[in-house]
């Protein structure tokens, strides 16, 4: 048993751990008062085409820092040699976004690509998939429906071969960034099928007639996902990403993927929460709140401990259905349980809008909904335990 | 970073758990069906494990090398490493049967005691009551001074959880300089009574070391702060690693009693009610088991290793509880009978909580040490 990183694992994460020290840490005072689309991911929305010149110069800073990212070497981290990219591990992945996660600026290392997008064949991977991977080109994932949430099985969008063609019709919600994306990874059924048979994914540009982005939708969280709408959406058949009703295991491809991330980046927004709880109390009430931050901080060490046992579980290529489970329920929970402690120690004043307990109030309540809500994850935890018995948690 | 348990472990791990099936959890129908008769109705039933069931596990104990875990080379032990002896606690917590490899700090079989205590002729207790409540010393209230004569113990009255033993080893502070010494006392050593014998909940018998006008030879001061540390560690390790074995006996009986019990026309496994308990209690499960090996991990490679030991066992007892309860709960009416293991584990599981560091202590201490930081 060895727990330490390997020794290029270790070599990377310190490059990071120096990048975050060099370069994110000293800007924290310029972007205390960012706008709040400057929170996760947001800024990667459509406010990227803003002319309010206070937005310009912090996207500025903002590819200022992808630059020297890209020539520290730390771009394309996840992606496979094959494409040019370093392949790291799991593992690695995490220990990179666990020093990234020491400081609140919302930069992180690109390109990702969206993980099914290596299923593309013949001229998909020229047209979808480099063009990802040197980030010219970004996707939105459709797949949640309105009548269909957290069970995909039962989305009715349809797609109804007509020769060389398949026709769309249906309406997705929520996909984020659908309406600055280039293209769209669409979950459509097969006429008469039901359940998870005759699902197929497909690759649909923007400005595809038929297809439109109806509207983007404000959130608690500060996203602002889409609906999107297709009418007698007309595509050719090689817009099929993989093989035409496989579509299902491309969908939970994806959605586990992520997980571990979800897992990391909760540890990291936890830690920094208590972080400013113990500025707030270390002068005047460090007695009444030592206990629960004690509490709350052994907490998040358990959360990190399992985040990094399902990466490595990923990496053996071992199932890791529980584990991923297990981590987006932990992390999303307890995240939001420390930011609620964080505001009762913290009053009022923690629900200044662009205060960071504020920010993090709003998000991490969706958290607790998207890419399968605690209750899935409960089930998912569950069905493994009655399929395998108690060897679902035998040691490796 | 590789997380699989390496060959030796794994045969390690899989003598255990060989040994608590065969020897352990095979007689724990007898020794759950044990009556006391003579008890007034509503008393809890005493039961003991009867001397020659001990003594012949303790002599297969200690052919399979599971008698104690702690034994160096030279004394025809194996120095076994601390996740292997977490392997192998684990392992006896699935059992109900008061039987487990004894534990001896290891820095112990380098004294005046090494040999006795290795071939189990003397048998040790540990008196570290002020542990008990915070999980280190700082607040120590047993002192001493050294005098050319010896060291001079200020009265004091210490609980031990094993009063029957021979040895008692326990911390104090030396008037002054504060320094922490660790001492070995025996039961026989002029001014040591052992008294105000009580029992607890969960059938151990606790009792007061008490020192009155002792004075013990210096060689009787064995070790200093950081083997107290150690100790300490090492006991929230074994501690933590139990309470594993408890989470892993009641998850297993909690899924195979809720495939087989039908209510209203349905198994119990297919309630949501019933799913999510046992969900929940997994994810308890499988973070405690990480945590404690992790612990363990770097008490072997000489990394820090006392914080991570206390989370691990503070989440581990807890879980141990939830489990136990969890079981009660799944098993209904049996949950609550004695002739199941699940109401000992749930009296033993509270009673761990508060060993070595009670939980909104160790809290406290580790909140103390963030915002200070």
């Amino acid at each position: 048993m060895e727990f330490y990183l390997s020794s290029d694992e270790e070599n990377l994460r310190k490059i990071v751990a120096e990048f975050v020290r060099d370069e994110l840490v000293p800007l924290e005072p310029e972007f205390t008062n960012a706008p709040d689309i400057f929170e996760g991911s947001r800024w990667k929305s459509r406010v990227k085409s803003s002319d309010d010149p206070e937005i310009k110069r912090y996207l500025g800073i903002m590819e200022g820092l992808e630059k020297k990212a890209e020539v520290k070497g730390l771009w394309r981290l996840d992606v496979p040699k094959r494409y040019g990219g370093a392949e790291i591990s799991n593992v690695a992945m995490i220990a990179v976004t666990e020093e990234l996660e020491k400081t609140a600026i919302p930069f992180e290392f690109g390109n990702h690509v969206s993980n099914i997008l290596y299923s593309c064949k013949g001229a998909q991977i020229d047209q979808y998939l480099w063009p990802c991977i040197r980030g010219e080109k970004t996707s939105a994932f459709g797949l949640s429906e309105p009548a269909s949430g957290a069970d995909p099985s039962m989305l009715q969008t349809t797609a109804t071969p007509d020769g060389e063609d398949f026709v769309i019709n249906g309406t997705k919600m929520f996909p984020t960034f659908a309406d600055v994306a280039d293209f769209v990874q669409l979950f459509a059924r097969l006429p008469g099928t039901v359940g998870r048979e005759g699902v197929t994914c497909f690759l649909i540009d923007t400005g595809t007639p038929g297809y439109r982005v109806a509207r983007s939708i404000a959130t608690l969280a500060g996203t602002e996902p889409c609906e999107l709408v297709f009418e007698n959406c007309r595509v050719h058949k090689s817009q099929v990403l993989g093989e035409v009703g496989d579509g299902w295991a491309l969908n939970q491809a994806w959605l586990g993927n992520r997980r571990f991330q979800v897992g990391i980046r909760a540890h990291g927004q936890a830690r920094r929460v208590l972080r400013v709880v113990a500025d707030l109390v270390r002068h005047k009430a460090a007695d009444r709140f030592a206990g629960r931050i004690g509490h709350f901080l052994g907490e998040i060490e358990a959360l990190r401990t399992l985040t990094y046992l399902g990466a490595w579980k990923a990496d053996q290529k071992m199932n890791v259905r529980s584990e991923a489970a297990s981590v987006k329920l932990f992390a999303t929970e307890l995240l939001h349980q420390v930011t609620d402690f964080a505001l009762e120690v913290c009053g009022p004043s923690g629900l200044h809008k662009n205060h960071v307990l504020a920010r993090t109030f709003r998000h991490a309540r969706a958290t607790r909904i998207v890419e399968g809500p605690s209750e899935i994850q409960r089930h998912i935890i569950q069905r493994e335990l009655f399929r395998e018995g108690a060897a679902a948690l035998a040691l490796p | 970073m590789d997380l699989k348990l390496t060959e030796e472990e794994r045969l390690i791990k899989d003598t255990a758990a060989q040994f608590v099936d065969r020897e352990l959890i095979a007689r724990e129908g007898v020794y759950l069906k044990q009556q006391a008769p003579f008890l007034p109705p509503g008393a809890p039933a005493k039961r003991e494990l009867d001397a020659q069931a001990a003594a012949e596990l303790n002599e297969r104990a200690r052919q399979v090398g599971l008698w104690s875990l702690d034994l160096p080379e030279n004394l025809g032990g194996s120095n076994m490493s601390a996740v292997a002896r977490v392997l192998i606690q684990r392992e006896f917590g699935r059992s109900v049967l008061p039987f487990r490899p004894v534990s001896i700090p290891r820095f112990l079989f380098e004294t005046q005691y090494g040999e006795a205590l290795a071939d189990g002729t003397i048998s040790l207790a540990l008196a570290f009551a002020e542990a008990h409540k915070t999980g280190e010393l700082s607040r120590l209230q047993t002192f001493y001074r050294e005098e050319p004569e010896g060291c001079i113990l200020r009265d004091s009255s210490i609980f031990i959880a094993n009063p029957r033993a021979d040895l008692f080893l326990f911390p104090a502070r030396e008037q002054g300089t504060q320094r922490l010494g660790l001492f070995a006392i025996q039961r026989d050593m002029p001014g040591v009574t052992i008294g105000d014998e009580v029992e607890l909940t969960n059938d151990w018998i606790v009792a007061r070391l008490m020192l009155r006008q002792c004075k013990i030879p210096s060689e009787q001061l064995l070790g200093y702060e950081y083997e107290a540390g150690a100790v300490i560690a090492s006991e929230q390790l074994n501690i933590a690693a139990r309470s594993l074995g408890i989470g892993m006996r009641c998850l297993e009986s909690s899924i195979e009693h809720a495939r087989n019990r039908v209510t209203f026309g349905r198994p119990l496994a297919q309630r949501q009610a019933i799913q999510w308990m046992l969900a929940d209690l997994s994810i308890e499960l499988r973070t405690s088991t990480w945590l404690t090996l992790e612990a363990a991990w770097r008490a072997d490679q000489e990394l820090s290793y006392f914080e991570e030991a206390a989370l691990a066992k503070k989440r581990a007892a807890k879980m141990a509880f939830q489990a136990a309860d969890t079981a009660i709960q799944i098993h209904g009416g049996y949950g609550v009978c004695k002739e199941f293991p699940f109401e000992g584990f749930y009296r033993e599981a509270r009673l761990l909580r508060l060993l070595y560091g009670q939980e909104h202590e160790l809290d406290r201490a580790r909140g103390e040490r963030f915002i200070e930081a």
